[in-house]
């Protein structure tokens, strides 16, 4: 009708300017900017410049991104992710020389310098070939400060091992020293007078493994003389600590079995031993020493059991070069970890466990401070793993502590005298999948109404009476929650939100993400409650001795299933509380809803894509039935990926309105497959659309002279798919940079005809009734888009009614895209200008190249990092779709291709509504009878 | 009391018998001045009247029937105006146009609903016979009106005449395979 044809243009004219309003940035959407698992000796609090008054938390995480966080409120004040592609086992290090106005990073092969305040990089000195080892600033040169920039030393292994001086300032070599022994370069530290560089070296007649250090000249880099210590080393992993910057720096180490400590003063030749205080195996020694040349030379020596935990306090004497016991820390039940923090030339330990945090002198063992630590339902279950800790300490006193943790929940958590100022969910940094959840109350309403669909007139009626009667028992508490509701949409909503919230939500804006992680973490988040955290649990204790690489997790009404290689059977978690499902006490839904149609199931085997006819019952892991197609790609080409259509698609009209009111019908077949393939040798990516039912062909394309070695992204929705590839930069090639192609499927090319199938409303790909089956025809369009895409996916609403949004995911820029359809719809007119029947449709002229407008920005000034997958799912209001962007970060927002036009924004007053409304009555009283005397008057009175 | 034997004055004989004729005077009336008829010439010119003004009833009905077809083709007069009245208003909803095409309807259909009534007056034993084709003409002109105002309304896509407006009522094909990736299961 016209009027559809209106409507359509009409929501052409605004769809493009779809942006996130104002008002709702920062409510519709949430952001978890992540560091990752803080390292330790990598984590600690330093001040930004000389001089100032507030101290930052610099973390440098086990996925190596340097991050400045606020410990005040845990608000990420900056970070810098490194480069993609390093190797998993990159070694990394962070440290920061005092009153120094930058932080060094050595991650990888390069060692960069960063401006403490904002982030900004100073320097960067990168050796290709090399990984550095170690990294120091040097603080003290021949006794004295160097005030204004501090030296960094590295040591890097690789061909040889080599120990450079970095310049403070600019980054540049000052000396190199070049060590080609052979020796496994091991650490670097430094005296205040002295860079000692320590190596493990094997000599090559067989025997034990020797620590050797070499010290150096800080000067010239020349080495002064060379140290083996008479003591045997199995491995660098047992090397357990080499201070640095201290006036007496140290090196440790323990024996293969854990049961000696040995400690030498870095630069003396003997090796003082201690036993291990401690009846039980330890499992873990860590030495704990301040780091500043001024302080004490007290060092903590901390034993972990498999059940507790326990610390000696050490005391160096420097002018005997002898390490004594000082006190004993005694042995406590559970986990716990210790921290050092200095004040002056006073060194402080506090002793950091679930329940409690003591402080300690390093001078004697009485305890200076006692808190305990509220509990919180964030850290249940959960112990501290290591931390960092800042005092405020006088005269023996200590006033307050404040100490940010990682606990083994992979929280990171500020406790300041026991009171938890903040939280930080660091454990998401690594999501590998993530799935929508339903809860199962929804469900059982819907199944109700199911129930009810399917009686008859009379006897349905009598379901719901009875129904609702037996829902009267919610009324009181409904009634009495009335009052509050109201209030709480008048003012302004709270962001807490609780189980019970989501069961409530009427907008559907409340869903729960359930997230995978790399760490073998299954986490929910509450997308509406800006990101909450609803549960987190660890997927080794629901099933122990497995390690999960990849969990693969699906969603079912109340439950989820996870799914991981190294994991035989299935795990089944209760989607409301994240505890584990047996079989016994749950009732298992069909994957995929065949109503009595033919399963057909696809996968690849051995490089092609095979469809099989029905999946075997029995025992044991899942069987294929019948092979009934194979799809080899052409010249030996790789699948690179396949998209199909998702089962849950709904499409709200099978054809598309031209402007004359015309229909051309859309494809619609949910069993398409588009299949990507890539041709290294030639530089060429084929797209193939399958019928994966028959495995037939509907359509093929290829690009030649593609990078194949970039991502290639792909979807497929409804009627059409998309796909974006990267071109290779050679001077002779016609064009270059990143393509997006979009590609449209229809029934038939000619309007109002519904191809070879007709009106007929069945249709089989593998028994076709009319010959041939019917293949689509396709329109496609590309573009040239100013940025690599890594990711696409769609919006999905409740009906499809609403015009749909290519969600695209923008590494370089750090941001989520959603480009409106009519953009980019394949039906657009080239080279010439619309036709009105076109404009109507709301098709404007092809342009070349889309310039991704900062409107359709979904993370407006948040920047996402190392976003892996985008899922999207419905919400309760058929205009808005909800977004989970995951990966490194967790990003989450709401979007409205065709605008909320089903719910009031942000903006409607409804107080003044109101107000309006209790005016008029106001006035309809006052003038009632006024009225009602005139017309009496009219009637009675005398005309005069 | 003496008799006067003298005749009256001529002026007290002529007050007490008027002249029953005018009398005869050389004098032509004013002009402007219509003598009134005498009772006589009343009388007469009546006679000639009702003479004049004997209408068979075939006249009458003749009379009657040009009438009533007067009456028919009247909403044919008006046709070209409303026609270019609809042309000029354009093809979108407006709440004018709305108007204009609601009262295109509704004339015709309450003129045909009033058509024994706007035809009564021409009734007549006579005329009955006649009058069934003059009705005819009558609602055939009322429906070219409405035709008109329903090429209006297809100008103004509001009739369902195109496969677009049954698209609604057009089902997805079923298809009897379904076909999902191994990892969906």
């Amino acid at each position: 009708m016209r009027l559809h044809a209106a409507v359509l243009a009409l929501a052409a004219t605004v769809a493009p300017v779809a942006a996130v309003f104002e008002d709702d940035a920062y409510h519709i959407d949430f952001h978890h900017a992540l560091v990752g698992i803080p390292k330790r000796a990598s984590t600690f609090f330093q001040k930004p410049y000389a001089g100032s008054k507030a101290s930052l938390l610099y973390s440098l995480s086990a996925n190596h991104t340097l991050g400045a966080i606020n410990p005040k409120d845990g608000a990420l004040v900056w970070r810098q992710v490194p480069p993609s592609g390093l190797p998993s086992a990159t070694k990394s290090s962070l440290r920061a020389g005092e009153d120094q106005d930058t932080v060094v990073s050595a991650v990888g092969d390069r060692i960069t310098a960063w401006s403490a305040a904002d982030g900004r990089l100073v320097w960067e000195h990168r050796v290709p070939g090399a990984i550095v080892e170690d990294l120091e600033i040097l603080e003290q040169e021949d006794g004295i400060t160097n005030a204004e920039a501090k030296d960094a030393i590295i040591l890097l292994s690789g061909a040889t091992s080599v120990v450079q001086r970095l310049d403070g300032k600019t980054g540049r070599v000052k000396w190199t020293y070049t060590d080609s022994s052979g020796d496994t370069p091991s650490q670097v530290s430094s005296s205040p007078t002295t860079i000692f560089y320590v190596s493990l070296h094997t000599p090559l007649l067989g025997g034990w493994t020797k620590l050797k250090i070499t010290a150096l000249s800080p000067i010239t880099g020349r080495s002064i003389e060379h140290v083996t210590l008479n003591s045997e080393v199995d491995s660098s992993d047992d090397i357990i600590f080499a201070g640095a910057n201290t006036a007496a720096p140290l090196l440790a180490w323990t024996d293969k079995s854990k049961k000696t400590l040995k400690v030498n003063i870095i630069g003396t030749k003997g090796v003082s031993s201690f036993d291990v205080p401690s009846t039980e195996p330890v499992t873990k020694v860590v030495l704990h020493a301040p780091n500043r040349v001024n302080s004490l030379s007290h060092v903590l020596v901390e034993y972990q059991t498999e059940t507790g935990h326990s610390a000696v306090v050490y005391h160096v004497d420097l002018m005997k070069s002898t390490i004594s016991k000082a006190y004993d820390l005694p042995y406590l039940s559970g986990k716990g970890t210790f921290t050092t923090s200095t004040a002056d030339a006073n060194v402080y330990f506090t002793r950091v466990t679930e329940n409690e945090i003591t402080l300690v002198s390093s001078a004697s063992h009485g305890v200076l401070g006692r808190w305990p630590v509220q509990s919180s339902p964030q850290l249940a279950g959960s112990y501290p793993v290591h931390g960092v800790a800042e005092v405020a300490a006088k005269d023996n006193t200590a006033s307050a502590v404040r100490c940010a943790v990682i606990f083994s929940n992979g929280e990171f958590a500020l406790v300041r005298n026991g009171e938890l100022v903040w939280t930080r969910p660091e454990y998401l940094s690594g999501a590998v999948s993530a799935v929508w959840t339903e809860l199962p109350e929804t469900e059982a309403l819907a199944a109700e109404l199911q129930v009810e669909s399917h009686q008859n007139v009379v006897a349905a009626y009598i379901h719901r009476v009875r129904r609702h009667v037996r829902d009267l028992e919610y009324f009181p508490a409904w009634l009495q929650s009335l009052p509050q509701r109201l209030l709480g949409n008048l003012g302004s909503k709270k962001d807490d939100a609780t189980i019970e919230d989501i069961q409530h939500d009427t907008f559907g804006y409340h869903k729960l993400a359930v997230l995978a992680t790399d760490t073998g973490r299954l986490v929910a988040l509450d997308v509406g409650a800006k990101g909450k955290v609803m549960w987190n649990v660890d997927l080794s204790k629901l099933a122990p001795g497995v390690h999960f690489s990849r969990p693969a997790l699906r969603s079912f009404p109340g439950y989820v299933e996870i799914k991981d290689k190294n994991m035989p059977g299935t795990l089944y978690v209760n989607a409301t509380t994240g505890n584990s499902l047996t079989l016994t006490d749950m009732t298992l839904e069909p994957h995929v809803p065949v109503d009595g149609k033919n399963l057909i199931v696809f996968d690849l085997v051995d490089g092609d894509l095979q469809g099989f006819l029905g999946v075997k019952a029995g025992p044991g892991p899942m069987g294929l039935g019948e092979p009934v197609w194979t799809f080899t790609p052409p010249d030996h080409e790789r699948i690179v990926t396949y998209t199909a259509r998702p089962t849950d698609d709904p499409v709200a009209s099978i054809g598309v309105v031209l402007g004359d009111r015309r229909v051309l019908y859309k494809y619609l077949n949910p069993n398409l497959v588009l299949v990507t393939t890539a041709l290294d040798a030639a530089r060429r990516i084929s797209i193939y659309l399958l019928d994966s039912a028959s495995g037939q062909l509907l359509y093929a394309v290829s690009h030649d002279g593609v990078d194949t070695s970039r991502p290639l992204p792909s979807t497929i929705t409804e009627n059409w798919f998309s796909y974006s590839f990267t071109r290779i930069a050679s001077p002779n090639a016609q064009s270059r940079g990143y393509e997006l192609v979009v590609g449209d499927l229809f029934e038939s090319a000619i309007p109002d005809d519904r191809g070879p199938l007709g009106p007929s409303s069945n249709s089989s790909s593998i028994l076709p009734v009319k010959g041939d089956s019917a293949k689509p025809h396709v329109l496609t369009q590309s573009y040239h888009i100013t940025e690599e895409i890594s990711h696409m996916t769609v919006t999905r609403t409740k009906q499809g009614i609403t015009s749909r949004e290519l969600l695209v995911t923008l590494p370089s820029s750090h941001s989520i895209y959603g480009i409106p359809r009519m953009v980019i719809d394949p039906r657009r007119p080239v080279g010439r200008d619309p036709t009105a029947n076109e404009q109507a449709e709301g098709l404007s002229r092809y342009m070349p190249a889309i310039l991704f407008d900062p409107k359709w920005s979904l993370n407006h000034k948040y920047e996402v990092f190392g976003i892996q997958d985008v899922i999207t799912t419905p919400s309760g209001l058929e205009s808005t779709s909800l977004v989970l962007a995951y990966g490194f970060d967790v990003f989450g927002t709401r979007v409205s291709p065709s605008f909320a036009f089903d719910s009031l924004g942000k903006g409607f007053n409804k107080v003044q509504m109101l107000l309006t409304v209790a005016g008029l009555f106001v006035g309809v009283l006052f003038v009632a009878p006024l009225v009602s005397r005139k017309q009496i008057n009219s009637l009675w009175a005398v005309a005069s | 009391m003496a008799v006067d034997a003298s005749p009256p004055p001529q002026w007290v004989t002529d007050l007490n018998s008027t002249p029953t004729s005018k009398p005869k005077s050389s004098f032509p009336d004013p002009p402007g001045y219509t003598a009134p008829l005498s009772a006589k010439q009343r009388s007469q010119s009546s006679k000639n009247a009702a003479v004049r003004q004997a209408p068979t009833t075939e006249e009458m009905d003749t009379l009657k029937m040009k009438k009533a077809w007067e009456l028919a083709i009247a909403p044919a007069k008006q046709l070209p105006m409303n026609a270019i009245g609809m042309y000029m208003t354009g093809n979108s909803l407006q709440i004018f146009s709305i108007f204009m095409v609601f009262t295109l309807f509704k004339t015709p259909v309450m003129a045909v609903l009033a058509l024994q009534r706007t035809f009564a007056p021409f009734e007549t034993p006579g005329t009955s016979g006649r009058m069934i084709g003059v009705k005819l003409v009558y609602v055939l002109m009322n429906l070219m009106m409405l035709g008109l105002g329903v090429w209006k309304v297809n100008k103004m896509g509001l009739l369902p005449t195109t496969r677009s407006d049954w698209l609604a009522w057009e089902g997805e094909r079923t298809w009897s395979e379904r076909a999902v990736p191994r990892e969906w299961l």
